[in-house]
């Protein structure tokens, strides 16, 4: 095998690899495993704030710092808008002039520091912050996020 | 008599007939019987029958959504519809009485006897109690006037021709119970007040709904995705009672996922409700009959 051969290989093998990783690893797949984890973590949260689990002042600290980390590596993931063919809810007005949405995850990620900063001891103290954050969800998913099709 | 004069009296007769029938039929002064109005229930009926989502400005917050000038324009495969002007001003409806509110709401009739057209979907609210009408003409009485003039609908022939309503009117407007249930608070709620089925039921080619496939889901009119189906066939199959009522009051599913699309101006309108309000929703929702998705189109 001369060297051209070996290196045309290689070089093949190399993009192959990458395009493989890239897919598993693209910004679109990682901002959905990020925005899964912060929902799950809602979910417990959520569990406790209506009553149907008994509040747990280390589970909600736990939960909420998962969420800020997510949140926060989820946040540079919508730099830019390039899709790679990939399906997603993103919608195009999260790149459109005059858009919030950075200021928003900004709000989200303030929220859940805020949370941190507090450590509720009880549900009492607790609930106002829960709602602090659901909001951040609910007005962000309300402008940039397209329906299930 | 020959039977060229024998066809014209019959048409004439078919024509007095279809006439006669299409005519906007307002309720009779006699039965109406004046209840007497509260600001404080009829602020519950707004909040229910959801008023504010499509009279307010687009994309309206806060105190914005009690502007009720109306503008916001809706397309249909029948035309864009306009939604009028519903606050306390000149170009509003400041003279109306509460008969002439009745007379929308129940016989989808205007106060100068005209046709509304189904847009303003009377009929669910015909199904309103009159208390409920007379309640909220107090509520719609205090809010702010808005002197914003109406913009008229853009409508192609025939629906232009308002007497055409009457047709429809003959064919689909049916009071009376949906569907037999001992769940009648959240039935009054659901089939009537709060007109969930205007989103959530398949619609015939004249655009009335379809009783059949009842709250089980239809395609979204804005474009994009499904209304779902909310009967225990559908999505909601695994959801409790209490989990349905939360999602109205919070906007989140169990699986803390938010709302979407129009059920977002929904879960604003809801939350204003009662928790027995939600529970009553969501009890007649768990009681409806099983109907499969619909396929995809």
């Amino acid at each position: 095998m001369n060297i051209r051969k070996t290196a045309i290989i290689t070089v093949s093998a190399i993009v192959l690899a990458a395009s493989a990783y890239a897919a598993a690893h693209s910004p679109i797949s990682q901002r959905k495993a990020a925005m899964k984890e912060i929902g799950g973590q809602m979910r417990s949260l959520g569990g406790m704030a209506q009553g149907k689990t008994a509040y747990d002042d280390f589970a909600v600290f736990s939960a909420v710092e998962i969420m800020l980390n997510n949140a926060i590596a989820a946040r540079p993931l919508f730099a830019d808008s390039m899709d790679m063919g990939e399906e997603t809810r993103a919608k195009p007005e999260i790149w459109a002039a005059g858009s919030d949405f950075d200021a928003q995850m900004g709000q989200m990620i303030n929220a859940l520091q805020a949370t941190l900063d507090a450590d509720p001891a009880d549900l009492d103290s607790f609930l106002p912050l829960f709602g602090a954050i659901a909001a951040t969800c609910k007005s962000c998913h309300e402008k940039y996020r397209a329906p299930e099709s | 008599m020959r039977p060229r004069a024998k066809a014209l009296v019959a048409a004439g007769l078919l024509g007095l007939a279809a006439w006669y029938i299409t005519a906007p039929s307002k309720l009779d002064r006699n039965d109406w019987q004046s209840p007497r109005g509260d600001l404080a229930r009829g602020e519950r009926v707004f909040n229910i029958g959801g008023c504010a989502s499509c009279h307010m400005d687009k994309g309206a917050k806060g105190e914005a959504r009690l502007a009720l000038g109306g503008g916001q324009a809706f397309a249909t495969p029948f035309g864009t519809f306009y939604a009028p002007n519903i606050s306390p001003s000149e170009t509003g409806i400041k003279d109306w009485s509460a008969l002439d509110l009745a007379n929308a709401l129940l016989r989808g009739v205007s106060p100068e006897g005209q046709h509304y057209y189904p847009a303003f979907p009377y009929d669910s609210y015909q199904r309103m109690a009159p208390q409920d009408v007379a309640d909220l003409k107090v509520y719609l009485d205090s809010l702010p006037p808005i002197d914003r003039a109406n913009t008229p609908h853009d409508i192609p022939f025939p629906f232009n021709i308002r007497r055409s309503i009457g047709v429809w009117k003959a064919l689909f407007l049916q009071d009376g119970p949906i569907v037999e249930t001992d769940e009648t608070a959240g039935q009054y709620l659901v089939e009537g007040l709060g007109h969930c089925a205007q989103c959530h039921t398949a619609r015939n080619v004249l655009g009335a709904l379809d009783n059949r496939r009842w709250m089980a889901g239809a395609p979204n009119p804005e474009g994009k995705g499904r209304i779902p189906n909310l009967t225990p066939g559908g999505n909601l199959a695994s959801w409790s009672v209490e989990d349905i009522a939360y999602y109205l009051e919070s906007g989140f599913t169990p699986e803390y996922d938010t709302a979407g699309g129009t059920m977002v101006e929904v879960v604003e309108n809801l939350s204003r409700a009662t928790p027995e309000d939600r529970l009553a929703i969501a009890r007649y929702l768990k009681a409806l009959p099983a109907l499969p998705n619909p396929p995809k189109p």
